[in-house]
């Protein structure tokens, strides 16, 4: 039994406070005085040391918490910095490496929730109100356990492209049972519409055929395509997945648009639907590559018009010898490629689409993926003349930027446009039978204006967040400013997402190439596996507690319990005999307090947000006086 | 210099005994990260707003809402996560409970604008920024609340 005393002693208020207050290197700072929010911090009643750190997120920001721990001059943390989805955990795990509960500590968010949104002598005051009040709830912090919750080895990959196929099989190879659930009934996604790959030039269609083969030769991987994810629910490590498979998917490289059973006919109508029981999930649901508006650059206007993936295609199927590019029996003989298309566009500049939006990001891709095109054609048909229409080339990564000098020595011409001044594609009017004249103002060459006749033109289309609005609701997923999905931090948890257990892999996070989706969709596996590999998950002990001695037994919590059997009422021997009194069953609760608010004299309380404390944090805010200006 | 920091000094402190200061009860799985999404964009919104982070709105009691209007918060909003909420049953109970603190408030001479039940996803930058500034409105044009009866606050007083 835990020793009385001690009990006593946990129930007062600690006067042992340390404040931890970050820099964020600038990020806080250039908005808050936060040696202002120190000084004023070090006079909260309980606060026996306030600090400061550049990053105290960093190695020696975590030290001055754990040394103050350590020497016994604090007992209860509150770190003043980022949103505390950031690093509740960093914070929590430095303290348990203290030796102490990590359940001591609260955290103030004055990142998120001040300095980037509030500058000057009203972003400090807030500051410092909201230290304040997180120095309130922390003197009333107790130590606790965390509850102990079995997780399935089980992992769920949605996407069948590169990503999705690369986290399957490291997924599977780190020993958790695999489903990966696929919408088409293909395998491979969009790199399945690419011919070879810059910088190196492999084929596509082996790496597709590669991982696919590891993927479906695995016998901890199912397969399931034609299916989609209708439906969602559980929690990190007990996730519950309803998925809808339209088809059989007994084959998945059959191409054939229905697949025919014989005596049976197609199956197509018969859609089934499966309980897939899953531990986590990793997204890996891909992009969509951008569609240019009718009459943008020509597009739609002219068919001589094509955008890259069109043209890629185009000229895989190619089976012509000489030394002028042949498309559809027409000789190429000069053609043009735009950069930025769809990509960087500018509020004021550029047209935004229906629902008033821009696609202000680089796609990142698209240069390089052009200059590989361009230097295939012209190292197969030198007597096709190209002019690379480009803002600014980003051939970024290994092997990348050679392609540029290749283009160069393979004689592209390279134009340069500013994007306030785009170049135009038009009807050539010139008497010659070049069907398309493209114009530009060329910034190479101190804005001269040049004309050039062309038999076709290329735009570089670049990359789309995928429509996964069904996911986003069912699993409420963050999605960025950009429409792709968000990630916890870029830095800090690349693969993470805020939803526990959600992974992600690949192009559904941002625009990148094959070798960057295989990193990330590596990175998430292993994430993944990490989580569920031990078979139990450790988490937050916040469920509702009774105190025995205040409990009058009326029943008012067990009414308004919301999940079954989490609250019993029960006899107690007391010293006045039995009683009826209430008693939580903590693996049952779901810790939403709605016992708290009924309970008459307040006997029951949730651990680590306890009334209590909620009320110690108001009396913080509205207390004035206690800053110090 | 020593001038211009007394300034700054009256000046904050004239700021604060007028701030009319708005508590929000944010849910951790939706409104709270809303909150932070707010924050990521780098929106604007007013500076008397204290986000506290709460599991579900539905554990407080009528009397933490009067007892916050008696210590002298001038609006509270609550951002839940409406039909979304992860607690079956909590978002309903919680509404019904409200109900009965507009009608205590309605006795205590309470405007119940100061009050106010909502429903903010972890993406809804602009219904958040809406509610805030709507709040502001109210609380700008109503200062802090006056009640009838000049009770001490019902919860415990905490030792000094």
């Amino acid at each position: 039994m835990t020793d009385p005393k001690k009990m006593k002693k946990n129930k007062e208020k600690s006067e042992k406070i340390g404040v931890y207050i970050c820099y964020c290197g600038g990020n806080i700072s250039d908005h808050v005085d936060v040696e202002k929010v120190r000084e004023a911090a070090e006079k909260f009643p309980g606060v026996a040391v306030a600090r400061t750190n550049s990053f105290m997120c960093s190695d020696p920001g975590q030290e001055l918490i754990i040394e103050d721990l350590k020497n016994g001059v604090v007992d209860r943390v509150v770190v003043a910095s980022c949103a505390p989805s950031l690093h509740e955990n960093t914070f929590r795990s430095a303290i348990t490496r203290a030796g102490a509960n990590p359940y001591i500590y609260d955290h103030a968010n004055i990142r998120e929730q001040v300095s980037w949104v509030l500058h000057g002598d009203k972003a400090t005051y807030k500051a410092e109100k909201l230290v304040a009040a997180a120095t309130g709830k922390a003197g009333l912090l107790e130590p606790l356990d965390p509850i102990r919750v079995n997780a399935r080895k089980h992992a769920t990959v949605i996407g069948g492209g590169i990503a999705g196929l690369k986290a399957a099989r490291v997924l599977a190879d780190r020993g958790l049972e695999v489903v990966l659930i696929e919408k088409t009934p293909f395998l491979g996604g969009n790199a399945a519409g690419l011919d070879t790959v810059a910088p190196l030039g492999e084929q596509c269609s082996a790496l597709i055929a590669e991982l696919a083969k590891g993927v479906l030769e695995h016998t901890a991987i199912t397969v399931l395509t034609r299916s989609e994810v209708v439906g969602f629910n559980g929690y990190v490590g007990n996730y519950n997945l309803q998925v809808k498979t339209t088809l059989s998917s007994s084959s998945a490289f059959d191409k054939a648009a229905g697949h025919v059973v014989p005596f049976e006919g197609d199956n197509a109508d018969t859609p089934t639907e499966q309980n897939v029981k899953t531990g986590a999930v990793v997204l890996a649901t891909g992009f969509r590559s951008y569609q240019p508006k009718t009459g943008e650059y020509g597009f739609d206007d002219h068919r001589e018009v094509l955008t890259l993936p069109e043209f890629i295609k185009q000229l895989s199927e190619v089976n012509c010898s000489g030394d002028i590019l042949e498309l559809n029996g027409r000789k190429i003989r000069a053609m043009a490629v735009i950069h930025c298309v769809g990509s960087r566009q500018i509020p004021g500049i550029h047209e935004e689409d229906e629902n008033g939006y821009l696609n202000e990001y680089c796609s990142r891709t698209c240069c390089s993926s052009i200059l590989h095109a361009a230097n295939t054609v012209k190292e197969q048909f030198p007597k096709t003349n190209i002019y690379d229409l480009y803002r600014d080339i980003r051939t970024y990564g290994r092997g990348q930027e050679e392609l540029y000098d290749r283009a160069a020595r393979n004689r592209v011409v390279f134009l340069r446009f500013e994007a306030g001044n785009s170049p135009t594609v038009s009807a050539n009017d010139d008497g010659s039978d070049y069907a398309l004249k493209v114009t530009i103002e060329d910034g190479l060459t101190f804005s001269e204006e040049i004309e050039v006749p062309v038999d076709l033109v290329v735009l570089a289309t670049g990359m789309e967040a995928g429509d996964v609005s069904d996911l986003v609701s069912m699993m409420k997923l963050p999605v960025g400013t950009d429409k792709f999905l968000q990630e916890v931090h870029p830095k800090l948890a690349p693969v993470e997402m805020s939803v526990s257990g959600i992974f992600l892999a690949g192009t559904a996070q941002a625009p990148m190439n094959i070798s960057e989706a295989c990193n990330g969709a590596a990175a998430a596996a292993v994430k993944t596996a990490s989580l569920l590999s031990k078979g139990y998950l450790e988490l937050d002990p916040y469920v509702a507690a009774v105190d025995q001695d205040l409990c009058r037994g009326t029943g008012a919590c067990v009414d308004a319990c919301l999940a079954d059997g989490a609250l019993e009422m029960i006899d107690a021997e007391t010293e006045n005999g039995t009683e009826k009194k209430a008693r939580v069953v903590p693996a049952l609760c779901l810790g939403c307090g709605a016992c708290v608010a009924v309970c008459p004299t307040g006997a029951i309380d949730l651990k680590g947000w306890s009334l209590k404390q909620y009320e110690a944090m108001v009396d913080m805010i509205v207390a004035d006086e206690l800053i110090d200006i | 210099m020593l001038i211009t920091e007394n300034l700054t000094r009256n000046f904050l402190m004239a700021t604060t005994v007028q701030e009319n200061k708005i508590l929000i009860l944010a849910t951790e799985s939706c409104a709270y990260p809303g909150a932070d999404s707010v924050g990521q964009a780098h929106s604007s919104y007013p500076a008397n707003t204290y986000i506290l982070r709460v599991r579900a709105p539905v554990m407080f009691p009528e009397r933490f809402y009067l007892d916050c209007f008696k210590k002298g918060i001038s609006g509270i909003i609550i951002m839940s996560c409406g039909e979304e909420c992860p607690y079956e049953g909590a978002y309903h109970a919680m509404a019904k409970r409200i109900d009965r603190v507009y009608q205590m408030m309605k006795k205590l001479d309470i405007d119940i604008r100061r009050l106010r039940i909502t429903a903010i996803c972890t993406v809804c930058n602009r219904p958040f920024l809406k509610e805030v500034n709507m709040m502001n409105d109210i609380v700008q044009e109503l200062g802090p609340p006056v009640l009838k009866e000049s009770q001490p606050p019902v919860t415990e007083q905490e030792p000094a």
